[in-house]
């Protein structure tokens, strides 16, 4: 038993992992085709909140839930593996049923997502990692490091201080300057430190999913912000590159953390992705395209003869 | 029932019956950490590794000191009885499994200050508007802050090396503390009307 510093609805529903327990929620038509979203390190389920919405409006099922170590689900003392997020989200699609299942998840979740295509993909309808990397390059590696230590001598509202100008942008956080202690909150009262950490030391002994990506073989739409400097768009370009049906969506003038900042885009395009993989129209080819700047646009190929991993109008080399 | 403090009185401090029932309950574990630490301490340090003891054994001291001096204390019945449980929870259990007396010595207390460090959030049953400037609401705060840096002495010891071919008997001793003492925690707040969900 563990004893939670917050109010919890009774009726929440929880998978059991070996002596953890997961903690999750399904909306929507039973047997209409679903989504399962995966949380970022830091989040929890309770922020996917607006697509939940939106894409139950559009017919789709959706299924959230907390990571191990995050939020309502319970939190492993000393170790948490990689492993066990992917036997969690098994045992959560296990739950769905036969139909048609797609799965997305923003950066560390992203990766949770990759795992899991790899090692179950059959079982999946769709796939749509999101501000997410296969592999740690120097940056990130040592980006990564930096942010433990903060979370270390910090704490968790440090890390947050850390994440919050980082990954979402100057319009987003402006107006809520004088009350970002309010915006913060939640994210700390249900997260821990301990157990961020556990999941920051998941990387510990990471392995490179680069190999491993050709052998996803479902439709796959990567979705990378235009200024994400985290996980910049050359990690987004070896998923792009890697994965065989795949096309990279580049949305304009977002940071990391755009499923925060742009929900209704964000959803728009999970939901139209979905249909066209349901309806036998996706054609991933390994395009580049540039999303609408709102929801309900469409989306532009990226402008032939450029290269995209630039921040300049430079040419592309022909391979 | 609530899941903060409160209600705060007007000028939004914690209601005495509550601060009391908390420091209380801190006192007891972060004073049996104190002493069980001072206990192990040398008088010469042998290993770079006990300078860290040696911060843990007067950060603990610090945060009785801080408490015994920032609760508004009124008389509190039930502290007898809790009191009496508390300090039992907190005596050295040493991890059985592992043979070395003085390593699972260390292995035991690490789990409990672990659990302790990490599992205990007073911060967390703050209401959004209590008094920043009151001491004890800053109390509060500073253990939790603390805390969150004490903990890092017990992560090396129990993700180390010297515990590695012991790692599942320390981590069900881990997970076991953790429960016992959650559960110690939540009966102590359930006593001033602040609930907490067991999830079993």
């Amino acid at each position: 038993m563990r004893v939670l510093n917050l109010p919890l609805d009774a009726a929440m529903p929880f998978l059991n992992h070996g002596s953890y327990r997961i903690r999750y929620e399904i909306d929507g038509p039973a047997n209409a085709p679903t989504y399962v979203l995966v949380n970022g390190l830091t989040q929890y389920a309770e922020l996917w909140t607006a697509y939940r919405d939106a894409l139950v409006a559009r017919e789709f099922r959706v299924a959230t839930f907390d990571l191990l170590g995050q939020g309502a689900s319970d939190k492993p003392a000393l170790f948490i593996r990689q492993d066990d997020q992917v036997a969690a989200l098994h045992l959560l699609i296990g739950k769905l049923g036969d139909g048609p299942v797609f799965l997305s998840g923003i950066s560390f979740g992203g990766l949770i997502a990759l795992r899991y295509a790899i090692a179950h993909g059959k079982r999946l309808a769709g796939l749509v990692p999101m501000s997410c990397f296969a592999e740690l390059p120097p940056q990130l590696l040592l980006l990564g490091n930096a942010l433990r230590t903060g979370l270390i001598l910090g704490g968790t509202s440090y890390l947050q201080d850390l994440l919050l100008p980082m990954n979402l942008s100057d319009q987003w956080l402006k107006p809520l300057l004088d009350r970002l202690d309010s915006v913060k909150r939640q994210g700390w009262l249900v997260n821990d430190v301990y157990a961020l950490q556990n999941l920051m030391e998941s990387f510990l002994d990471f392995e490179p999913l680069t190999p491993l990506l050709p052998s996803i073989a479902v439709p796959t739409m990567i979705l990378n912000g235009e200024f994400d400097f985290l996980t910049p768009r050359a990690l987004h370009e070896t998923l792009r590159v890697q994965i065989p049906n795949s096309s990279l969506v580049i949305i304009p003038r977002a940071y990391h953390a755009f499923t925060l900042e742009k929900p209704a885009l964000t959803a728009d395009l999970l939901a139209c992705f979905a249909q066209d993989v349901l309806a036998g129209n996706w054609q991933g080819d390994k395009a580049v395209w540039i999303a609408p700047e709102e929801a309900g646009g469409t989306l532009a190929p990226f402008p032939a003869g450029y290269d995209h991993l630039r921040a300049i109008p430079v040419q592309g080399v022909t391979p | 029932m609530s899941a903060f403090f409160g209600p705060l009185d007007p000028e939004r401090r914690v209601p005495p019956r509550q601060q009391t029932r908390i420091a209380a309950f801190l006192i007891s574990a972060h004073g049996a950490l104190a002493r069980q630490y001072a206990f192990a301490l040398p008088a010469k340090l042998d290993s770079a590794w006990q300078t860290e003891m040696n911060a843990q054994v007067f950060r603990e001291t610090e945060i009785v000191s801080l408490l015994l001096r920032a609760t508004s204390w009124v008389p509190d019945l039930a502290l007898g009885y809790m009191g009496a449980c508390w300090e039992a929870a907190w005596l050295p259990a040493p991890v059985e499994a592992i043979p070395d007396p003085a390593l699972a010595t260390a292995a035991g207390l690490a789990t409990l200050a672990h659990a302790v460090h990490a599992g205990i959030r007073p911060a967390a049953l703050l209401p959004v508007d209590a008094n920043a400037n009151d001491p004890f609401v800053m109390a509060l705060r500073r253990i939790e802050f603390e805390s969150g840096r004490l903990l890092q002495a017990q992560i090396l010891l129990l993700k180390g090396a010297d515990l590695a071919p012991f790692r599942d008997a320390v981590s069900a001793t881990l997970e076991r503390r953790h429960t016992e003492i959650g559960k110690l925690w939540g009966d102590a707040l359930a006593g001033i009307g602040i609930t907490t969900v067991p999830a079993e």
